[in-house]
């Protein structure tokens, strides 16, 4: 029982270690966030700011366009989650409840494009696009997002859907059910844990999402936040590091709340898609 | 899983033959119309510029003019090029000691965690949320925060802490080498947490039954990591390599954000030399000369991928 103690304490003593490690950093961004220009060039450091300057967050949010790019964001996102279940779903039912020739192949395939670089595909499509004089285009762009995350969404609810009973089906088709209606009226509800799952992951996927943004968008006001904040960080005369830490504050905000509220759900999300996946 | 145990068996079979039934009637009735949108997506935004890549790789383009011609200079002129062999030394580095802590950390946290959880120990899922906060960060904004602690005046929080051990001050983000450690450091901290989750889900499928068993039988928890965990989650460690390996080899976010691929290029990795040589430089045929390589290594690494899927197991 004593060495189960000592277990206990050398546990803890290595969590506060990597909580520290983590969390420091994003501690350490608020704190600068908060103080005055005088402030940040004090030595030695103060690791708590005396004046909690919030004017910092007004004067980012009044002078700065970080409130559009969070914005731009929301909607490349939503869209780009929306669009991959319309696609992925049907898919992946298909691939799990018909019979198919060279189906193993068309999902290997399916698999090595999830391999590809984004910027390998972005430039041919950069060039593809300014000749249609389509940059900027917020359809053609979320369609690239949406070909990103597919292969794995696929993947992933195809597994999914291989776990439920196919008796469900039958049952079902028996009682006079179109295969259409077998997906959405008895699938879809029971497969809501792995459709939440790949909305999770989507979605955090595509708001870190930065070479696709970075190359396809020219025009700087409808730059989602992971492309934005490198805008901010350039005008940099005009714009102070604490400035600049309250705008980087501001841009992982809401993915933090987010996650704080589904972290259950992450978990159980990632930790599926790596044993199924 | 639970109601496969009767019998399903001849259920399954009987459903699969009233569908072939059906695939021989109409098309309408096929798995291909489930899945034309999904083909159409996948080959107008990844077939397509695979191919228009490997043409403009074989022309002397650049985004400006519109002329051009067919010729092999872009890889003579890419072999040649003074920077070449540095940037792939520069990616090697930063993929390698990226991918090889990544794994290593993950590991061990995600060992850290299940013991903990085992023993019913409180503050767990408190360890596991501050890991996976800074897999949702975009990587622009992880390199924005790195700059910031990596402040090279005594006002820079790592310095302070480093002169207080009687160490520095040190040149972060302005010594090349110092500068290629320190970004390989940040991306570090970033993908840990994939790799940990990763690491955790795989400790899950270990028997309980058969550590308690080589527990009673002796073994010591050197042994046991060695003889039963390891070897039940050598596949999960397997394919979190080749994953992060790709994602560290796709990346250049962080890097952007944190030092531009500077002082010179000395943290110049890949994927960013490749958007540098097009944006930069308008040198589009180069550009696309050196994604062929990238594009070569995520074809191998896939390779690897698939024949270690195929080992562990049926991959559909």
């Amino acid at each position: 029982m004593r060495k189960e103690k000592w277990l206990k304490v050398a546990l803890y003593a290595s969590y506060i270690f990597i909580v520290l490690v983590f969390l420091f950093p994003l501690f350490w961004t608020l704190s600068i966030s908060l103080k005055t220009q005088q402030e940040i060039f004090e030595v030695p450091p103060s690791l708590i700011p005396t004046s909690f300057a919030f004017e910092n967050y007004l004067q980012v949010l009044e002078t700065t366009p970080i409130l559009t790019y969070l914005w731009n964001s929301f909607r490349l996102v939503g869209s780009t989650v929306i669009v991959t279940l319309l696609i992925a779903v049907p898919a992946a039912f298909a691939l799990s409840r018909y019979q198919m020739k060279h189906k193993s192949k068309f999902l290997v395939i399916i698999l090595m494009t999830q391999m590809i670089s984004a910027v390998v595909i972005t430039i041919p499509l950069y060039r593809l696009y300014a000749d249609l004089d389509m940059l900027n285009n917020f359809a053609l762009i979320v369609l690239v997002y949406v070909a990103v995350v597919l292969p794995f969404s696929t993947w992933f609810l195809k597994n999914y859907f291989d776990t439920l009973p196919v008796d469900l089906d039958e049952a079902a088709i028996i009682d006079g059910c179109t295969k259409r209606q077998v997906l959405t009226k008895i699938l879809l509800p029971v497969a809501k844990p792995g459709i939440i799952s790949v909305l999770i992951l989507v979605a955090v996927q595509s708001w870190s999402q930065f070479v696709i943004p970075f190359i396809l968008i020219d025009d700087a006001a409808l730059y989602p936040v992971s492309v934005g904040v490198i805008n901010l960080q350039e005008t940099e005369a005009a714009i102070t590091t604490h400035y600049l830490a309250a705008g980087s504050i501001l841009s992982i905000v809401p993915v933090i709340i987010l996650f704080l509220l589904l972290q259950r759900y992450i978990v159980g999300a990632l930790t599926t898609g790596a044993v199924k996946g | 899983m639970s109601n496969t145990s009767f019998a399903p068996e001849p259920k399954k079979k009987s459903t699969i033959k009233t569908l072939r039934e059906k695939a021989n009637t109409r098309f309408r009735d096929t798995a291909y119309p489930w899945l034309i949108p999904l083909s159409i997506l996948l080959i107008a935004i990844f077939l397509y510029p695979i191919f228009e890549i490997i043409r403009i790789s074989f022309t002397d383009m650049n985004l400006v003019e519109q002329d051009f011609s067919y010729t092999f200079n872009s890889y003579i002129q890419l072999f040649s090029l003074p920077g070449f062999w540095p940037m792939l030394g520069t990616t090697g580095f930063f993929v390698f000691f990226s991918v090889a802590f990544q794994l290593l950390c993950g590991f061990v946290i995600a060992l850290l965690i299940v013991r903990g959880e085992g023993l019913k120990l409180r503050g767990t899922v408190i360890v596991r949320t501050s890991v996976l906060v800074a897999w949702a960060i975009p990587g622009v904004v992880i390199g924005v925060i790195f700059t910031m602690l990596y402040d090279e005046t005594s006002a820079g929080i790592l310095n302070h802490f480093l002169s207080q051990m009687g160490i520095g001050p040190v040149t972060f983000l302005s010594d090349p080498t110092l500068a290629l450690l320190s970004v390989t450091l940040a991306n570090i901290w970033r993908g840990t947490a994939f790799s940990m989750i990763l690491m955790y889900a795989g400790l899950q499928t270990v028997s309980k039954q058969l550590v308690e068993a080589a527990k009673i039988d002796g073994a010591g928890a050197f042994q046991r990591l060695r003889n039963v965990i390891l070897p039940t989650i050598t596949p999960i460690i397997l394919v979190n390599l080749i994953i992060i390996s790709i994602d560290t080899f796709n990346t250049f976010d962080m890097v952007m954000a944190l030092t531009q691929g500077g002082p010179g290029s000395s943290t110049e990795v890949i994927a960013l030399s490749i958007y540098n040589t097009i944006f930069q430089e308008f040198n589009l045929g180069v550009g696309a000369a050196t994604s062929i390589i990238l594009l070569l290594i995520n074809i191998s690494m896939t390779m690897i991928y698939l024949k270690v899927l195929g080992k562990k197991g049926d991959p559909s």
